[in-house]
């Protein structure tokens, strides 16, 4: 499998990279779920620690994936009609923009409450926003807003790699997955 | 202690009361006091690998500094415990609670100088007590002290100290534990100080 992109499927780092970040996306929701409900301390600590940590590497490696594939021309051609076309760029341009928009959320969230996020410890981000409870709180209903408009357009981009699979039997989604051969 | 604190926040008072018109620095007495709309002490602990500022919004101190005179020059700083700020109620809750400072029983942490050296440069060294809860360790703040910078009878002092906060039992139970928040905790200063008569 190249590293490279070809005309007839993603290449080895393009699949890296989208499996690495729904791999990290997935736990996010059950982290921030579990911190919720614990009381200030140690432990609700280390679970947003995760959960800040996991988020950063989101955003990392999404801005990798952006810049791979924008250096990376020779893309999988485009299947299907033209007004399916321009349904498939828009909905992955929405999930691009929710994967970027949802860590930074977060980061300016913590940003705003005068926490600090890092990179499990080993790196530390700057702070996004300068400290500010209001801004805090919005900032907060931002987050939640982004992680469920996230899950609904995740939710149409998997029915529509299902549908390409299973109804119309093309090689699309064969062409993202990790192992195959196409 | 009570007695020095209450005799440093009365001569503050009663300097304060003089008002602005301290320009005659005049040698004999260096004695100092803070503008504490243009002076800030915080406080810059690790948590969780990232550093992050708090600040203590009210605290006076009576600076006696003079860099001819270091025997004669000495530091007393007073701070309301009750003032510390983090940006994030949740954390200043606990801040006050008997995990950390516990203002119910110990609402004010000072700091007494026994001496102050010179390090070369502008830069002091100033040893002295900090009592913090129930606890009073040696604890050393360098500073730079800049009374050159016009206006005339006005001084700059900036500087630093490290503290180990679980010498003074800033940290109980679960966080007795510097896995999640480092031991040592840097406190900053930054005050804009004026000539006293």
């Amino acid at each position: 499998m190249p590293l490279r992109n070809t005309a007839e499927a993603y290449g080895s780092l393009a699949k890296f990279l989208h499996w690495a970040i729904v791999l990290l996306i997935v736990p996010q929701y059950f982290l921030a779920e579990a911190a919720d409900e614990l009381p200030n301390g140690i432990e609700k600590l280390q679970i947003l620690d995760w959960h800040k940590s996991l988020g950063m590497m989101v955003l990392l490696l999404a801005l990798a994936r952006i810049g791979w594939k924008v250096m990376n021309r020779g893309l999988p051609g485009p299947i299907g009609e033209p007004w399916q076309r321009k349904a498939a760029a828009a909905g992955h341009g929405l999930l691009y923009l929710l994967i970027l928009a949802q860590p930074i959320s977060g980061w300016a969230m913590s940003s705003a409450a005068n926490y600090p996020v890092t990179l499990f410890g080993w790196f530390q981000f700057p702070a996004l926003v300068a400290e500010n409870h209001d801004l805090h709180e919005t900032l907060e209903e931002v987050h939640e807003v982004f992680f469920y408009s996230l899950i609904a357009v995740a939710a149409v981009h998997i029915a529509a790699a299902l549908y390409h699979h299973f109804a119309l039997k093309d090689g699309v989604l064969r062409r993202m997955l990790p192992f195959s051969r196409s | 202690m009570p007695t020095r604190c209450c005799a440093g926040v009365l001569a503050l008072l009663a300097v304060l009361g003089l008002g602005p018109a301290a320009h005659d620095a005049s040698a004999a007495a260096a004695s100092w006091t803070i503008d504490p709309a243009r002076s800030q002490l915080t406080f810059h602990p690790r948590l969780a690998g990232g550093e992050f500022a708090g600040r203590f919004e009210r605290f006076e101190a009576t600076i006696r500094f003079d860099a001819a005179d270091l025997a004669h020059s000495s530091l007393l700083v007073v701070v309301d415990l009750l003032s510390a700020r983090t940006g994030d109620t949740d954390r200043d809750t606990a801040l006050q609670g008997s995990d950390f400072f516990q203002t119910t029983r110990w609402p004010r942490a000072t700091y007494t100088s026994t001496g102050i050296k010179s390090l070369g440069g502008g830069r002091y060294e100033a040893t002295g007590k900090l009592t913090l809860r129930d606890v009073a360790r040696d604890v050393r703040v360098q500073f730079r002290f800049d009374s050159t910078a016009p206006p005339r009878g006005a001084a700059h002092m900036t500087g630093s100290s490290n503290i180990r906060r679980l010498e003074f039992g800033v940290g109980q139970g679960d966080w007795r534990s510097t896995e999640w928040l480092d031991d040592a905790v840097r406190v900053e200063f930054d005050l804009a100080l004026r000539a006293a008569r």
